[in-house]
């Protein structure tokens, strides 16, 4: 596996330099390409990811890398465990992140923590822990609750 | 693959404009704001949701989140695909909807003596006894020459009528010829599909912005068999708004889009439209030439049972109860697709008792729930006899 111990630099937006063994910065698909086109000799620019964040993702890929022997069901568990240590503005950041560095199993665990998150709530609800704001009108607001009345009719 | 890529670029460009907006007012706000997560990743939280969610009571976590904003909406309105591609109800359109292509959506109905009302709920379970999702209500009016059943969206405080109002079933005078009535035009715009261009049109899914009232869309007659009320009635269903063709291979039935949910008070009637007042007429006297390009249902002939001595259907363990009242409806022989043969009859519609106000109700494409509890209805109140 460890055919090269290459190091790979990331700078983040906040000028913050990481090295990162090659075999977890290929984790990233992104960063992938990059190294196979020749482009990652240098350090990459990441204009949009905090060091924190970028620190984070590094911790995630590494975790993988590690794990690789790993059972499935270990990956699962170190998964949730990363997961929901991650409060929801990083949560935000992180999807982000993920999906410009096109870490896949991220982006994947990272969509399905928000997801999770959402299940449950009404609209209002959902709209109060992400800080979206109703955009309807109040005609299309009744239209909506009414439809929403019938979602929620059951057989008693 | 594909499919969902062009979906994806099509969503981000609509939804461009109301995400510019709303990352701007964020602007404003300050603070963090998930209104900003560009709409792909919003794209891929919400089908994460749709997929998980695929049956009731979860599928209402889908609704909720078309209920957040109008990006969520609009992302939320495009992963939710229709039944008859889906096999889920989601939305009440989803009752006006075709059901599944593959297989037969199971329903119940209960009827309610006392108060002469009938719901209708999907089934969520194998076990009847447990709880349904509720799709529709119906609740019955005897006038001087006819019954009407009129449907609902709501379950509650149907007697006083405040409720969105769907259609109704209307019976003649001697109740053995009904019209289903839609409470809104069931396809403006796209009316039966012989060219390519309105095939297309229908694909479109437009939405038509039309007064509610009354719209005939189904007839449907019992009649004698030649044993006169020995034998099982025969049933034919004209269900004017389907084209025939709908069941053949690469076929469309019509959809609708959208709800308008009314308060139309159904008493005093809405003005009943006959859009087309001669093949009404000609329906009335019997002649169903004028409804050439209609689906035509009929119910499949039961075979005598020698050692039973009665009349049988296989339902498949759907019905319990021998009754009168129940029905498999299968496409008229002439609607059939070219060279298919009875091994082809599939099963659109079937109907049948399991309890004393207690009844299966199992429908599938081209039909629609507010159909299929339509005729299931006709069946309550037919007034033939048969032994």
């Amino acid at each position: 596996m460890a055919s090269t111990l290459k190091k790979i630099i990331l700078k983040s937006c906040d000028g913050k330099i990481l090295e990162v063994e090659e075999a977890v910065a290929v984790q990233s698909q992104m960063i992938k390409n990059m190294i196979e086109d020749d482009c990652a000799n240098e350090e990459i620019p990441l204009p949009d990811i905090t060091g924190e964040i970028l620190s984070m993702i590094i911790e995630y890929c590494k975790m993988h890398v590690d794990g690789e022997n790993n059972s499935n069901n270990e990956l699962i568990a170190r998964d949730a465990d990363f997961i929901t240590r991650v409060d929801l503005n990083t949560l935000y950041y992180l999807i982000v992140a993920a999906n410009f560095l096109n870490v896949k199993s991220l982006l994947d665990l990272t969509c399905q923590r928000v997801a999770d998150i959402i299940k449950g709530k009404s609209p209002e609800e959902i709209r109060l822990t992400f800080n979206i704001k109703n955009d309807f009108t109040p005609e299309e607001e009744e239209e909506i609750r009414k439809k929403n009345a019938w979602a929620f009719d059951y057989k008693d | 693959m594909a499919i969902k890529c062009i979906a994806r670029l099509s969503c981000r460009r609509v939804i461009q404009d109301h995400l510019l907006q709303a990352s701007n007012e964020a602007a404003v706000g300050g603070g963090f704001c998930w209104a900003n997560l560009p709409p792909e990743l919003l794209w891929e939280v919400l089908l994460r949701i749709e997929d998980s969610e695929s049956s009731w009571p979860e599928r209402k976590n889908v609704v909720a989140c078309a209920g957040v904003c109008r990006t969520w909406r609009i992302i939320i309105k495009q992963i939710v695909k229709v039944p008859q591609i889906s096999g889920k109800l989601t939305f009440p359109i989803s009752v006006k909807q075709p059901g599944p292509k593959d297989f037969l959506l199971q329903c119940f109905i209960k009827r309610n003596r006392s108060t002469q009302t009938y719901h209708l709920y999907l089934g969520l379970t194998n076990s009847l006894l447990d709880v349904g999702k509720f799709l529709l209500a119906a609740r019955k009016c005897r006038h001087p020459t006819c019954t009407d059943y009129i449907i609902y969206l709501q379950a509650e405080d149907i007697s006083k009528g405040r409720n969105a109002y769907v259609g109704r079933l209307r019976s003649n005078f001697l109740g053995n010829k009904f019209t289903v009535f839609d409470g809104q035009l069931p396809h403006a715009g796209a009316k039966m599909a012989k060219s390519r261009s309105s095939r297309l049109a229908n694909l479109k899914q437009v939405s038509p912005r039309v007064p509610p009232g009354n719209y005939p869309m189904a007839h449907i007659s019992y009649e004698l068999n030649s044993l006169g009320s020995r034998g099982p009635r025969r049933m034919l269903c004209n269900m004017n708004t389907i084209p025939a063709t709908s069941i053949g291979p690469g076929g469309l039935a019509p959809t609708q889009a959208e709800f308008t949910l009314s308060n139309v008070n159904p008493s005093p009637p809405i003005p009943i439209f006959h859009s087309k007042s001669a093949s009404m007429e000609n329906f009335l006297s019997g002649h169903l030439s004028d409804e050439k390009n209609g689906l035509v249902l009929i119910n499949k002939a039961p075979r005598w049972h020698e050692q039973l001595q009665c009349w049988c259907l296989n339902f498949h363990g759907r019905v319990t109860v021998a009754s009168v009242k129940n029905f498999q409806l299968v496409a008229s022989p002439e609607n059939r697709p070219a060279g298919a043969g009875p091994e082809h009859e599939k099963i659109i519609l079937q109907f049948g008792k399991v309890g004393k106000d207690l009844f299966t109700m199992d429908y599938r494409y081209p039909i629609s729930a507010f159909q299929a509890f339509a005729i299931c209805l006709s069946s309550f109140d037919t007034n033939i006899a048969c032994e």
